[in-house]
């Protein structure tokens, strides 16, 4: 046991805050604060080519699909980094649903498909879901009924976040409509949002972020767009929201946040000309959220490191999620008061300021954390049977 | 970054957990309880010197494994788990400690073995201190002999049964830690009654004279009180982590077994969440606790990461010995059943060396003045 950054870890982390600190031009800083944080402009695409490209993005990954073959634990610090500062990365697609595909995925899907998307040339949207399935994602209802040897696939689903500038869609769908379990009748394909039958319309969110309903019209693909076994899509769907619930909680951003409003408040006086940070309740909303924050930490190295053993179990990876969703909230609740009336204003307004309308921003935009990526109260559900091995109500 | 455990670190923690396991039980505890047996069980305390667990972490040349903190917290994680009624805190995190890092190599050599041996039990005076506010040191006078102290040190665990008591004592020209011999003449003892039934005492000292060769430092303990007051916060952190996680699983086991309504109570989504909040909290402490632990053991700074442990070792301690109560109804507090022993444990090391809201206050300030930031 050793809690600490190896040499070499540190010496990676210096590098990486070297290469974006570099990277993060005012243009694409402009850019991305445009586009509420989420990304998917042109300097925005084009940096995560470049990223591509200098090898970054598979870091952790093993040689055969473009990667390093570092660990779990580099390629976490390398998406600390990049998200600390402030570049909107597609987490979703290189660290949850592209692993998902090169464990799973045919020939052609681990020879075109992994290889572009750590190019950072190739982006994909994620479709569980719908109307009438959220949290009781097994009872979706779009379908895909073969046709020869293609798929005719046609439905709807909802909150397919980042659709509207992704290549693909990692898509669920119900493919056996008399399975006896519905989960047992489920199958997961890669569906072009390039397809003419594919359409998506903008959902407008309290936070500001678009998201999206997205339409399959008789899309036909051919079986090599099928992911994994015929109606065994739900352990993918299970596998790859594992690792979408760590890579959620990423502290880089949060820890640089809050560096900056101490330092703020440091800086900052009080009409009486005392410092912001002088005050006993300021104070001691900093040490909450250093407490808070320092846990985020090693909860993501522990899982990082427990991925790198291949001993990553559920309960944690639930208790990471629910520890960091509720985190985040409260850690933006406690900045918020010590910015203060600056901190309810955007940051487009007269008397707005960058670090203060950051927080108004997150505010608003992280109701969704509780309850995107799997509800907290599923995840509490998995944490009390897979880690402390009491029996669940049937459902 | 290595979350893992040696093989060294399992034989440890196996080694320590088949002893505690063979020899304490909540029989065996009920002997201790409300003060009807002094809370030291002398034969699991011999029987844990004989496996060389006290001297984990003292050099090989002193008679110990020559292992390091990580090791013995490990172990000291084990005795929060039973429970143990043994003096592990005081004599080797309080005293052989800072002796084997600060003393003389004279009095290393004279007092170190036989203290990993077990023929002489140590304590230290260091257990009252909170952030800001150090362990008040009893006056002394410097003369030809050594230091003549007086004074008194509050809440000293296992000063009568100990030999010796490591205690700082402040003096005309600084502060200086010294070996108090507890049969010295013009030492007094008397006994306070806490709430987990522990042996504490306060040391009562009358013009108590302490020979030179029994001097730690004459001047500048406050580096030694410094070094030390952070590895026994950090080992309260460890004992309170297995008292928790074990705490913990009791509820757990009890809730899936208790029925009521026809069903298990676990399966109720109230009390499922109420224990996987729990699990979650016994996680962080975790977590921070082995962090805290690691850096001290590699010597380095580690001043936030242990307050940051301590906090989290308050605020788990009070909210998982409350919800493992509730959850058990009536039976949590029921004295024929072990629970109510772990929650006066987790009172216990919550609130000695600085509760969750001191050291916030003092992370808060130092966080003001520009420290502790995240790099």
């Amino acid at each position: 046991m050793k809690i600490q950054f190896t040499e070499a870890q540190r010496a990676l982390r210096d590098e990486l805050r070297a290469y974006f600190s570099q990277m993060m031009t005012p243009e694409l800083r402009a850019e991305c604060e445009r586009d509420m944080g989420e990304g998917g402009g042109p300097l925005w695409r084009e940096a995560l080519a470049r990223m591509g490209r200098d090898g970054w993005i598979g870091l952790g990954w093993p040689e055969e699909y473009g990667g390093r073959s570092l660990s779990p634990l580099e390629q976490f610090v390398f998406v600390e980094e990049v998200m600390r500062a402030g570049y909107p990365f597609p987490f979703l697609t290189t660290e949850s649903v592209g692993p998902t595909l090169a464990e799973h995925g045919n020939d052609w899907i681990r020879e075109h498909i992994v290889p572009a998307i750590l190019a950072g040339e190739l982006l994909v949207s994620i479709g569980y879901s719908e109307p009438a399935a959220g949290t009781d994602l097994a009872a979706l209802q779009t379908t895909a009924v073969r046709d020869g040897d293609d798929w005719i696939i046609n439905g709807q689903k909802m909150w397919t976040s980042l659709a509207h500038f992704c290549d693909y869609t990692w898509l669920a769908v119900r493919t056996d409509p008399d399975a006896p379990k519905k989960h047992k009748g489920i199958t997961m394909f890669l569906v072009p949002n390039s397809d003419p039958g594919w359409s998506c319309t903008p959902v407008h969110t309290l936070g500001g972020v678009r998201t999206n309903a997205t339409f399959y019209d008789n899309i036909r693909v051919g079986d090599d767009h099928r992911v994994g076994e015929v109606n065994g899509g739900w352990k993918l769907i299970t596998s790859q929201l594992n690792r979408e619930r760590l890579s959620l909680i990423n502290f880089g951003p949060i820890s640089e946040l809050f560096n900056r409003v101490v330092q703020w408040a440091r800086e900052t006086t009080l009409p009486g000309g005392a410092a912001v940070a002088s005050q006993p309740w300021v104070q001691a909303n900093f040490a909450r959220c250093r407490t808070l924050i320092e846990c985020m930490k090693l909860i993501v190295y522990k899982q990082s490191w427990a991925m790198t053993e291949g001993t990553l179990g559920m309960a944690d990876a639930s208790a990471a999620k629910v520890y960091g969703s509720e985190g985040f909230i409260e850690v933006y609740r406690y900045l918020g008061e010590v910015v203060g009336q600056a901190g309810l204003l955007r940051s487009d307004s007269a008397g707005a300021d960058a670090l203060a309308g950051k927080i108004e921003r997150l505010y608003r935009t992280s109701s969704i954390i509780t309850f995107g990526g799997g509800t907290n109260e599923i995840q509490r559900d998995i944490i009390s049977a897979a880690g402390l091995w009491m029996p669940r109500a049937s459902r | 970054m290595d979350f893992g455990f040696s093989d060294v670190q399992v034989q440890v923690q196996t080694l320590a957990r088949k002893i505690l396991d063979d020899k304490v039980s909540p029989a065996t505890l009920a002997r201790y309880d409300e003060y009807q047996q002094e809370r030291f069980d002398r034969d699991l305390w011999r029987t844990l010197l004989g496996a060389g667990l006290p001297g984990v972490a003292i050099a090989e040349r002193h008679g110990g494994m020559g292992l390091g903190f990580t090791e013995l917290g490990l172990f000291i994680e084990e005795l929060g788990r039973s429970l143990a009624p043994v003096p592990v805190l005081t004599h080797c995190v309080a005293a052989m400690l800072p002796l084997q890092q600060f003393a003389p190599a004279a009095l290393q050599e004279r007092v170190l073995p036989a203290a990993a041996r077990g023929d002489v039990l140590l304590t230290g005076a260091f257990w009252w201190g909170q952030p800001g506010v150090p362990d008040d040191p009893v006056d002394a006078t410097l003369e030809a002999g050594g230091l003549r102290l007086r004074g008194c040190c509050e809440g000293v665990p296992f000063a009568l049964q100990a030999d010796k008591v490591l205690l700082a004592a402040r003096h005309a020209d600084g502060t200086a830690i010294v070996l108090l011999d507890t049969a010295a003449e013009g030492v007094g003892m008397s006994p306070m009654q806490v709430t987990h039934f522990e042996p504490h005492y306060r040391v009562e000292l009358q013009d108590v004279l302490v020979p030179a060769a029994d001097i730690v430092c004459h001047e500048g303990g406050e580096a030694l009180l410094d070094w030390t007051r952070e590895r026994c916060i950090a080992a309260l952190c460890a004992q309170q982590l297995g008292a928790a996680d074990y705490a913990m699983r009791m509820a757990a086991s009890y809730t899936s077994e208790r029925e009521q309504f026809g069903v298990p109570i676990a399966t109720f989504q109230a009390v499922g969440h109420r224990m996987a909040d729990c699990y979650i909290d016994v996680e962080c402490l975790r977590l921070c606790a082995y962090q805290a632990i690691s850096m001290l053991n590699e010597g380095g700074d580690a001043t936030t990461e242990v307050q940051i442990a301590k906090i989290w070792a308050g605020d788990v301690g009070h909210r998982v010995s409350y919800a493992c109560q509730h959850v058990h109804g009536g039976t949590g507090i029921d004295r024929d059943y072990p629970l109510w022993r772990y929650c006066l444990w987790l009172r216990y090391n919550e609130m000695t060396l600085g509760n969750s809201s001191a050291h916030s206050a003092d992370l808060g300030s130092r966080l003001a003045a520009g420290q502790a930031l995240f790099n």
